[in-house]
């Protein structure tokens, strides 16, 4: 990094998962000079699928094929989601500044268009999402138009099971066969890790036996699907090898978290900021912060109990896997400023009486009541500092996961949120590609 | 004493020396040290040996060979680089002692040759030899003063025969001086050398040269007292340039050393003449001589011959790497040629942790005597009661750093000599921890420690403590990104346990069952998992403290099992 650190940085982000990310990689493209502060980890959690929004209402589980229908839909319906705050061309500048890095970081993406995309999933499910890495997207069309498939899995990668996908789809996609290989060099292990896999197939050697495994079990297929393990910093090129080989579409299948795709899009988007100048504190935490002129965070993880002053804060901490959000026995809190957290009146009604109630429970709607500008609101309804901004999970009134929007809501939160930034530090607005 | 006596003495004390020498130098033959050196058979080692010697001799390598020769052996290079003084000091003792062996000790077989009119007595020889002698006492005073000066290190075993050999020595010296010294003032020396030269033992028909050799050359004659006639001193002198001159220097300058020695013992010398002292000091020094060269061999002194080669092979080997072959013939050389300056000792990176254990066998200079003595003796660790494990400690935390091969003065591999000496120590019976602990399986080694009461359990700080683990939630990230893991361990099947089911056997309080896996043995400490962790788990400190808590626990475990 070229850039010298400055006294007085334009934005700290608080957070490292997907939507602090996300903030991050925004303010460097703007030009913004920013600290990222926080430990990272979230993001392994991933699956590399980026939803955008598929599920509205949850509780009529209506699926969408058009995710921008769906905002439109969210908008009339619920205008204080966070979603029904971001225009459709900011949420689709971030899909595309976000998928184009990535790509730049060696994880390239289908270019975002207008529909969702149903994958198949593990299980043996249909998940529609958004954005499909590339390594994936064939078996978007495999999946809708069912040819004759092979799906492979591997001796002792337990989380894994082409049989699984087999039994539970196979009734409806006639084509469909499976089969299981020995993993090269591991004949005698008992058990695989997918992580590993991945990295042994970035060198030509395992990637040939495996090839030569796979290629006699052929057959009539059109495609060939195989668990999330081709490559891990260099996916688009063993995945392309796999397909040269096979003379064959090839696609992966996300695996249960923590999966490969989740590796690879935790470093692309580590690469993705550091090569754009962003100032990473990984080992640090934020403890506590004071508002003035500028924001004075103060950090522990640094020798001497450093301080950092930044002009404008974003909080990205998540919900409660995060830490944003702390579940006390009676409220919610928000865990690092004290911010005042919407949230049911009472612990009795956080959770509907039944486990899989299609509405969801109450309390994974809790968070931060913003303004249009994601600036996290004090008790009398004033932001409660100019240049505080709230992005992601921790944001009030959505059901991210119910909603199959997680990536969106962080993705579409940050850019908007970024943008008010940069106006309010006169920063030359977006560019053309946000039109 | 006759001189055909001497000459068998001498011969005798000559052949045992050479069979030592013989047996010795044989041993940089035999001795096997490493499990690569155990296969190779005698004659292979020989043939090595010889190839090396001549390659040395002649080769694209001779000049490196003659810059270590001069640079290595001659002025001890490496020595110079440690402590000045003990360099110097060194090189006097050495050279002191050296010039002394061919001037005086082979007087008749090298500088009469040279000097067809030598005689012990004339100058230069009585002053070379005053010299000399000096020279090494000066040298023993200064290596003694370096030894005084520097920071007391724990003593390391020596050999008896060492210190019997270090007296010697000492006994050659101060014999040396006093002999001369003695004869000196001796009246009953001069009077055997004038009934020898001149025919006459009548004190008076000899006052001249008697009178002449009282002022000029201190021979206490008792009767002599005062200052004597002139023209009888004149008288004696001028015999004494006719009969003696041509073989005596007067010793007042020549032999500063033992001259003043010779004015002490001025006033004792007739009853030291009575006693026959200077025979005696004779039969003393020439004793001494021949039992040093007898025992010269069999101790640590043996490195004057082991240095040179272990140098020039060095300075030969310079260029490539050792074959086998070659390297189990410098490991066996290396116990002779160790000089035991300690010098390793000061430089080695777990000195600090040595001192913290209150271990010594974990500094090279100890380990060098247990590496040999592990080598050359099964049953030698058997019978370091209690020690041996301390001995295996020493060979396990040690980190190959090289630093001590890099400091070693004779150009020892000290470095390869511990892996070696590791493989050597596990088939003695004491393999590192790593190994030892897969002598039975995790749960065996838990039903063993169940047996002990939780009182003699010592608990870590970090593992102990439930905040410790407690996040985790088994998301498979440590795993995942776990070197040791992709690699599968060295059992079929692969790593019996993963990092993350090593938190989650804490987590159940199963820590007995979690020391004894493979995964905390195996685990490289590269600090991935915890780096990784999304919970800021600290992982691999717990596995270290595992392991530290294992190698104490599981140790005791298993000698009492060996024991029963």
């Amino acid at each position: 990094m070229t850039q010298t650190q400055p006294k007085t940085w334009d934005v700290a982000v608080v957070g490292a998962g997907m939507a602090g990310m996300a903030a991050s990689l925004f303010a460097a493209e703007r030009g913004l000079s920013c600290l990222q502060i926080g430990n990272g980890g979230g993001l392994l959690f991933a699956s590399g699928l980026l939803d955008l929004l598929a599920v509205h209402p949850v509780a009529g589980r209506r699926l969408w094929d058009n995710p921008f229908e769906a905002l439109a839909m969210l908008r009339r319906d619920q205008p204080d989601h966070p979603l029904a705050r971001v225009d459709d061309a900011t949420m689709r500048a971030a899909f595309q500044s976000f998928t184009t890095a990535l790509g730049a970081a060696g994880m390239p993406y289908a270019p975002p268009g207008d529909r969702n995309a149903n994958v198949l999933t593990s299980l043996g499910t249909a998940k529609p999402t958004y954005g499909v890495p590339r390594t994936m997207s064939a078996g978007v069309g495999a999946l809708a138009g069912r040819p004759p498939c092979l799906l492979l899995d591997f001796r002792g990668l337990r989380e894994f099971s082409a049989r699984q996908i087999v039994a539970t789809i196979g009734d409806r996609w006639p084509g469909l066969r499976m089969a299981r290989v020995e993993f090269p060099g591991a004949e005698t292990t008992a058990e695989l890790y997918a992580a590993h896999m991945a990295v042994a197939l970035e060198s030509g050697d395992f990637r040939e036996r495996t090839i030569a495994r796979v290629r006699p079990l052929l057959g009539d297929a059109h495609a060939v699907g195989f668990p999330a393990v081709l490559g891990l910093a260099r996916s688009g090129a063993v995945h392309a090898a796999f397909e040269e080989a096979l003379g064959v579409p090839v696609f992966e299948i996300p695996t249960m978290p923590t999966s490969v795709p989740g590796l690879r899009l935790n470093s692309a988007l580590e690469q993705a900021v550091v090569t754009r100048g962003v100032h990473r504190m990984l080992r640090a935490n934020v403890t506590s912060a004071a508002f003035d002129g500028t924001a004075v965070l103060t950090l522990d993880g640094v020798p001497g109990g450093e301080t950092v002053s930044a002009r404008t804060v974003v909080l990205a901490t998540g919900r409660f896997t995060g830490r944003g959000l702390t579940a006390g026995q009676q409220r919610v809190t928000e865990s690092l400023l004290g911010l005042p957290v919407q949230q049911p009146a009472s612990r009795a009604a956080w959770h509907s009486r039944d486990f899989l109630d299609p509405a969801g429970h109450a309390v994974n709607r809790a968070g931060l009541a913003t303004d249009d500008e994601f600036r996290p609101l004090e008790s009398d309804g004033r932001p409660a500092w100019p240049g505080l901004f709230a992005v992601g999970s921790i944001l009030a009134g959505q059901d991210w996961m119910r909603e199959k929007c997680g990536a969106g809501l962080a993705l579409g939160t940050a850019r908007l949120a970024v943008d008010r930034i940069a106006r309010q530090l006169g920063v030359p607005g977006p560019l053309a590609e946000a039109g | 004493m006759s001189a055909s006596f001497l000459r068998m003495a001498f011969l005798v004390s000559l052949g045992l020396c050479a069979l030592g020498l013989l047996w010795r130098v044989s041993a940089w033959l035999r001795v096997r040290i490493g499990p690569d050196a155990r296969d190779i058979p005698f004659h292979q080692r020989l043939l090595a040996a010889v190839r090396g010697t001549l390659a040395t001799l002649v080769s694209r390598r001779t000049p490196g060979v003659l810059k270590a020769f001069v640079l290595d052996v001659f002025l001890q290079r490496r020595l110079f680089g440690g402590s000045r003084l003990r360099w110097l000091g060194h090189l006097l003792i050495v050279n002191g002692f050296l010039l002394l062996l061919v001037m005086h000790a082979l007087a008749r077989l090298v500088t009469a040759k040279l000097y067809p009119d030598y005689a012990s007595t004339h100058d230069p020889w009585l002053f070379l030899r005053n010299v000399f002698g000096a020279v090494v006492v000066v040298g023993i005073v200064m290596v003694v003063a370096g030894r005084l000066r520097r920071p007391p290190s724990p003593p390391r075993p020596q050999r008896p025969m060492d210190r019997v050999f270090t007296a010697l020595v000492a006994v050659v010296l101060l014999s040396g001086f006093l002999l001369e010294a003695t004869k000196v003032a001796s009246p009953k020396a001069f009077y055997r050398m004038a009934n020898e030269y001149i025919g006459s033992t009548d004190p008076e028909e000899l006052l001249p040269l008697r009178l002449a050799w009282a002022t000029d050359f201190g021979v206490a004659f008792p009767d002599l007292q005062g200052a004597p006639d002139p023209d009888k001193l004149a008288e004696g002198r001028e015999l004494h340039h006719d009969a003696c001159a041509s073989c005596h220097s007067p010793p007042g300058s020549s032999a500063f050393v033992s001259y003043p020695i010779s004015r002490v013992l001025a006033p004792i010398a007739e009853p030291l003449d009575g006693i026959d002292a200077d025979t005696w000091l004779m039969y003393l020094h020439l004793a001494a001589c021949f039992l040093g060269l007898i025992l010269l061999p069999f101790t640590r002194f043996i490195h004057v011959l082991a240095d040179p080669v272990s140098l020039l092979a060095n300075g030969a080997a310079s260029a490539g790497p050792l074959s086998p072959v070659g390297r189990a013939n410098r490991r066996a050389l290396a116990i002779d040629a160790c000089v035991d300056c300690r010098l390793c000792d000061d430089r080695c990176s777990v000195a600090p942790i040595a001192r913290s254990l209150g271990n010594p066998a974990l500094l090279p200079s100890h380990k060098l005597l247990a590496t040999h003595a592990v080598a050359t003796n099964p049953r030698w660790l058997d019978r370091q009661a209690g020690h041996a494990r301390r001995i295996a400690e020493g060979a396990v935390l040690c980190t190959t750093c090289g630093r001590c091969t890099d400091r070693c003065p004779v150009g020892i591999d000290l470095a390869d000599l511990w892996v070696a000496g590791r493989a050597d120590l596990a088939r003695a019976g004491q393999p590192s921890p790593a190994q030892w602990v897969r002598e039975r399986s995790a749960l065996d080694w838990d039903e063993a420690l169940a047996v002990q009461t939780a009182a003699q359990n010592p608990v870590g700080p970090l593992s102990s403590r439930r905040e410790t683990y407690s996040a985790c939630v088994q998301c498979q990230t440590c795993t995942n990104v776990c070197p040791v893991v992709a690699h599968g361990g060295e059992e079929p099947g692969g790593m019996d346990l993963t990092p993350q089911k090593v938190m989650n056997l804490l987590r159940l309080g199963m820590i007995d069952l979690a020391i004894g896996s493979g995964m905390v043995w195996d685990c490289a400490t590269c600090y991935q998992c915890q780096e990784h962790c999304p919970e800021g788990i600290r992982v691999t400190d717990v596995m270290l403290e595992l392991r530290e808590l294992g190698y104490r626990r599981l140790g005791d475990t298993r000698e009492r099992r060996q024991r029963e």
